[in-house]
């Protein structure tokens, strides 16, 4: 089994990025899970998903993203997506994902794209 | 048998009768070695023969323990004395000694020592049988050519008298006699018996063994008088039987003389030999019964009983704890003579209480006066617990049990038992660990009965087969990855012209998915007729779906409608993977946009949802499938992916429905060949003819 890793970096303006390294299955979701809890904890609810080195994403991981937007925009922020490859891309993109949440080239993008913190 | 006994019976009496008429007619006549001496001997050696046998089966078939048996010595021994007091009260003349020789006075003479003799015959084989039993026990090499020895020499002491009168001596006589009380000697050191005993039994053997000793000795003391008839009567009778009865009398009076005194010296020990005894057989049923007691419950109740019989406890009571590492809730399964409310009095303390020291410490905990030590004398005082022993269960380190014992003196429980009841609850976590595993894998059988009847539910939800139509050629396939899969396709005839296909996948896979499989196929049966419209039908599908789908999951759908008469294909999509159609002037996929169906309610789905149409011409052919396909992986980890699937499709679109599907899956298959894993597939063909 493919390993998968989250790791937590902070960034200007109360955002968190969270960079998913790996392949993100029925396995690997509960690492993912716990990453979000964690910030829904810290009430941290301004997060970027980078996948840059998410190689493999399956319909568990994605079940996981529909965990926790609900809990986030009630709470005025907000789960932005960025640097997908094509193939995972594609995967968020058969089950519509790009309608709901916001995916983006770059992470700055996304970053630009949450208000200014109060 | 019993036939055999009556003839032996007859014989024996029959023939002392004819000793006894010989004897009559003889009263006055030294018969000397005359042909009626030697018939009166074969008469005695047949009738005491038969008596012989006669008593060995009567003794085989009663069966008696080793300390009835020396009872019975005692008795016989009993009886022969009262028989010689009460005859010697009766009036008669007794013998007048001539040349050696004895000659009865009167009929009574002959009569009594008969019957004297016969009883005294029959007492020294019941001695001589008893004691062999006592003698063979746990026999060695030697110990029965011993007793052989002995029971030749005394028989052939006996029988040299045959060849001399009745009041003369032997020398061949006297050497046997010699020999016989050698192996008298030797014989008597045999009295392995004794330590096997219970205490109980010792103490009768005592008794038994004092009484044979002495019994023997008034006999022997009464063959011995000079101015008594004892000697003389049986002399008469038979000078052979007295050797015998005497020499049977000296045995039994050494053996038993020896084996009451063996038993005084194991008297001190018997009862430390008899707690030996009873851990032994106690461990030794424990073993046994692991193998056989499953159930925690019983084994509990066994566990605390054969404790209390071990080391003689007041009461005993044995908990589980129920879950590994947690201390705090106690599983109390089985307690004697204690009640629950005394037990948690005793217990109570919170983390200082004596169960927590046990818990955290892992070792056995011993409280000689429970008034006194510091660990429990805030207790408040319980009658009949006064010593307290307490011993984990210990399974890999981690306590799994607790047994505890109590008695009612101080300084109750010595380090022989903490010795034995360590080992002992050694034994009783085993069986504790034993009973869960089986425990658990009956837990996990009846999960896989389960899944067995969820697989067996999600087949059937698939249609059992296509319709068949002139214009279009169908052809399906799914095969699951695991026993219960994520993956469902179905067909339904919305009216004459239409036919409905669906392909979809189910987030999650086991029993989870098959649930939201068999509600997918109750809302398409229903919606697909109601709603033709494939976009108006997934809209009303992702409401009914929405509310009752767990929200981290959702199921891709792709649904479509064929008119089976114009050719006329509208499809929707709601997260699915995309249709590939290939026709002569086309070969892509069709991707109408769409969410999955119950990530969202209402209108984000109900704006986003698009239908694409295409008419289907002759030779046109369109493939539904699931993610399996396209995201099989090589052993290099590459994905299958959507290029392959429509050059195998297009290579293949001039053959039959049947033949394409075959050829992708045999491709598939090809591809993850190494991989000898791979996701649910499920591919659905439709070829206009």
């Amino acid at each position: 089994m493919s390993e998968f890793k989250v790791t937590i970096r902070p960034r200007d303006n109360n955002i968190h990025v969270l960079e998913l390294k790996g392949y993100l299955d029925a396995h690997t979701t509960p690492v993912l899970e716990d990453s979000f809890q964690k910030m829904l904890n810290e009430k941290k609810y301004r997060l970027i998903v980078n996948c840059k080195e998410l190689s493999y994403i399956s319909s568990a991981g994605l079940g996981v993203f529909m965990a926790f937007i609900e809990d986030v925009r009630a709470n005025n922020g907000d789960i932005k997506m960025s640097d997908m490859s094509p193939k995972v891309f594609n995967i968020f993109d058969l089950l519509g994902f790009p309608m709901l949440y916001d995916i983006v080239k770059l992470e700055e993008e996304a970053a630009g794209k949450f208000e200014t913190a109060k | 048998m019993r036939l055999k006994k009556i003839l032996l019976l007859a014989g024996a009496f029959i023939l002392s009768v004819a000793v006894f008429i010989l004897n009559a007619a003889t009263k006055n006549i030294d018969l000397d070695t005359s042909f009626l001496q030697h018939l009166r001997t074969l008469c005695n050696i047949f009738s005491f023969g038969a008596i012989y046998l006669y008593l060995q089966i009567v003794k085989r078939e009663k069966q008696r323990g080793i300390v009835q048996g020396i009872g019975s010595v005692a008795v016989f021994a009993g009886i022969f004395l009262t028989i010689y007091l009460f005859i010697s009260f009766l009036p008669w003349k007794g013998f007048e000694t001539r040349d050696l020789t004895l000659f009865p006075r009167d009929y009574q003479t002959i009569l009594f020592s008969s019957i004297f003799s016969i009883v005294a015959g029959i007492y020294s084989i019941v001695t001589l049988l008893y004691i062999k039993d006592l003698v063979l026990y746990k026999r060695k090499k030697a110990t029965r050519r011993n007793f052989i020895v002995l029971i030749a020499s005394l028989i052939t002491a006996s029988l040299s008298q045959l060849f001399s009168k009745p009041l003369e001596d032997s020398v061949v006589s006297g050497i046997f006699t010699g020999i016989a009380v050698l192996m008298i000697v030797t014989n008597s050191f045999r009295l392995a018996w004794i330590a096997y005993l219970p205490r109980k039994e010792k103490i009768y053997s005592l008794l038994y063994s004092l009484l044979s000793f002495f019994g023997f000795l008034v006999i022997l003391i009464v063959f011995s008088q000079d101015a008594g008839w004892a000697e003389k009567g049986i002399h008469y009778y038979s000078p052979a039987l007295f050797t015998f009865v005497q020499l049977t009398s000296i045995f039994g009076a050494v053996y038993f003389g020896m084996s009451f005194s063996s038993t005084l010296f194991h008297l001190p020990t018997a009862e430390a030999f008899d707690r030996k005894q009873t851990e032994i057989s106690s461990l030794h049923n424990l073993s046994r019964l692991i193998n056989q007691v499953f159930d925690l419950k019983d084994l509990a109740e066994t566990a605390t009983k054969m404790t209390t019989e071990v080391v003689q406890a007041t009461s005993v009571w044995l908990e589980i704890i129920p879950t590994e590492g947690s201390f705090h809730k106690s599983g109390l399964m089985s307690h004697r003579n204690i009640d629950e409310q005394e037990i948690n009095v005793l217990l109570s303390g919170g983390d200082k209480s004596v169960r927590m020291i046990v818990c955290q410490t892992k070792k056995v905990l011993m409280i000689d006066d429970m008034s006194s030590d510091k660990r429990t004398k805030h207790l408040p005082k319980l009658k009949k617990t006064s010593s307290l022993l307490i011993v984990p269960l210990l399974s890999h380190q981690n306590v799994i049990g607790i047994l505890y014992a109590t008695k009612e003196i101080e300084y109750g429980f010595d380090q022989d038992d903490v010795d034995i009841l360590s080992g002992f609850a050694d034994q009783v976590a085993i069986a504790i660990e034993n009973a869960r595993l089986i425990e658990r894998s009956f837990e996990k059988e009846r999960l896989q009965r389960e899944l067995m009847l969820a697989q067996e539910m999600q087949k059937r939800l698939l249609p059992q087969e296509l319709p068949v139509f002139d214009t279009v050629d169908m052809k399906a396939i799914s095969s699951p990855a695991l026993e219960v899969g994520g993956d469902y396709y179905d067909i339904v005839r919305i009216n004459d012209r239409l036919v409905g296909i669906v392909i979809g996948d189910v987030s999650g896979k086991g029993v989870g998915a098959a649930f939201y499989m068999a509600e997918v196929k109750g809302i398409f049966q229903s919606l697909a007729k109601i709603f033709p419209s494939p976009s108006a039908f997934m809209i009303k599908a992702n409401e009914a779906l929405v509310t009752s789908i767990d929200k981290r999951s959702f199921i891709s759908l792709i649904y479509s409608t064929i008119d089976i008469v114009t050719g006329e294909l509208i499809v929707a999509r709601a997260g699915h993977c995309p249709m590939l159609y290939i026709s002569s002037t086309a070969k892509e996929y069709i991707r109408p946009q769409g969410l999955g169906l119950g990530m969202r309610t209402g209108k984000i789905f109900d704006e986003t949802i698009e239908e694409k149409k295409i008419m289907m011409k002759s030779g046109d052919v369109c493939v539904f499938y699931t993610d399996g396909v396209t995201e099989s992986r090589s052993s290099d980890g590459d994905e299958f992916g959507y290029e392959r699937l429509l050059d195998v499709v297009d290579a293949n679109k001039h053959r039959t429905a049947e033949e394409i599907k075959e050829a992708i899956i045999q491709t598939v298959w090809q591809y993850t060949d190494a991989q000898g894993y791979h996701d649910d597939l499920t591919i659905f063909v439709v070829k206009w003819n």
